[in-house]
């Protein structure tokens, strides 16, 4: 299942806090300073229900990826395994 | 800083060339404010075919100047001229205020003299104004949210080096770097070994 890692900093703490409210995503840590947020299938964002400016948007991945793009746009975000 | 860094301590001058005096000193000077502090006059020496010229500088606080080169009789060469392209715009200064409001007076006061600001952008941990000067330089001004910990500083740590890992494999003949999305994946396959199971 695709992952993304996400800087315990407040600029990056909607992901976090929107992934918390959504019972089919995990959530973890922090640790050593990054929440881990694994989902089954697709990992999905929207820009605006985050509250982020464009420049915050799309640097959103910075963390790290653990999967692949599937759609990254200016407004929305999919994410899914990586296929070899 | 660490102990091993050479020990500047900020920013003395930036330096650009100019072909339009008046026009430069008016902007930053009169509608900017900031005092011109020191201007050398001097005859063209060291290179060869160098111009006589004035160099010339205005405070621009903490002991920071933003400084000016004026070659006498000479026309810009191609090479200086603006170019409406982000990669011209890369090379650029942004200068700090201290307050979001510092920030947005800047701005009042910039458009009360008739200067455009193009943008105001809200970065992760950055606010920033840009606007142009009479040359056509880029200028920033820039508001720091919260000063950087070691949290960002190993953060950065990671993403530069998945991207020189990137950047080596594909001078090595390997796979090509064109994405940003091949640093994150580099750089949460390090994490993900580091780190193991949360």
């Amino acid at each position: 299942m695709p992952a993304i890692f996400v800087l315990a900093v407040p600029e990056f703490m909607p992901l976090v806090d929107q992934a918390r409210q959504r019972s089919s995503y995990t959530v973890s840590g922090p640790k050593n300073g990054y929440y881990k947020i694994d989902a089954p299938g697709a990992i999905e964002f929207e820009r605006r229900s985050l509250g982020f400016k464009p420049a915050v948007w799309h640097g959103a991945l910075t963390g790290g990826l653990l999967g692949q793009i599937e759609c990254f746009d200016n407004d929305r975000m999919r994410l899914v395994d990586r296929v070899p | 800083m660490n102990s091993d860094a050479i020990p500047i301590a900020g920013v003395h001058h930036t330096a650009r060339p100019t072909w339009k005096l008046s026009d430069t000193v008016h902007f930053y000077r009169d509608l900017l404010g900031l005092p011109l502090v020191h201007a050398i006059s001097a005859r063209g020496w060291g290179a060869e075919n160098h111009a006589d010229f004035l160099h010339f500088f205005f405070d621009a606080g903490q002991g920071a100047t933003i400084a000016f080169f004026y070659y006498i009789g000479t026309e810009p060469p191609d090479f200086v001229r603006p170019l409406d392209d982000y990669r011209y715009r890369a090379s650029h200064t942004a200068w700090r205020v201290e307050t979001r409001e510092q920030l947005l007076d800047c701005r009042t006061r910039l458009e009360r003299a008739g200067i455009r600001v193009h943008y105001q952008v809200r970065h992760e941990v950055i606010e920033s104004i840009y606007f142009d000067d009479p040359n056509g330089y880029p200028i920033e001004i820039t508001w720091q949210v919260r000063p950087f910990e070691a949290i960002d500083m190993a953060d950065a740590r990671r993403s530069i080096e998945a991207a020189i890992t990137l950047e080596k494999a594909q001078r090595h003949g390997g796979a090509a770097f064109n994405t940003i999305e091949q640093v994150w994946q580099a750089k949460a396959t390090a994490l993900e070994q580091e780190l193991g199971s949360f």
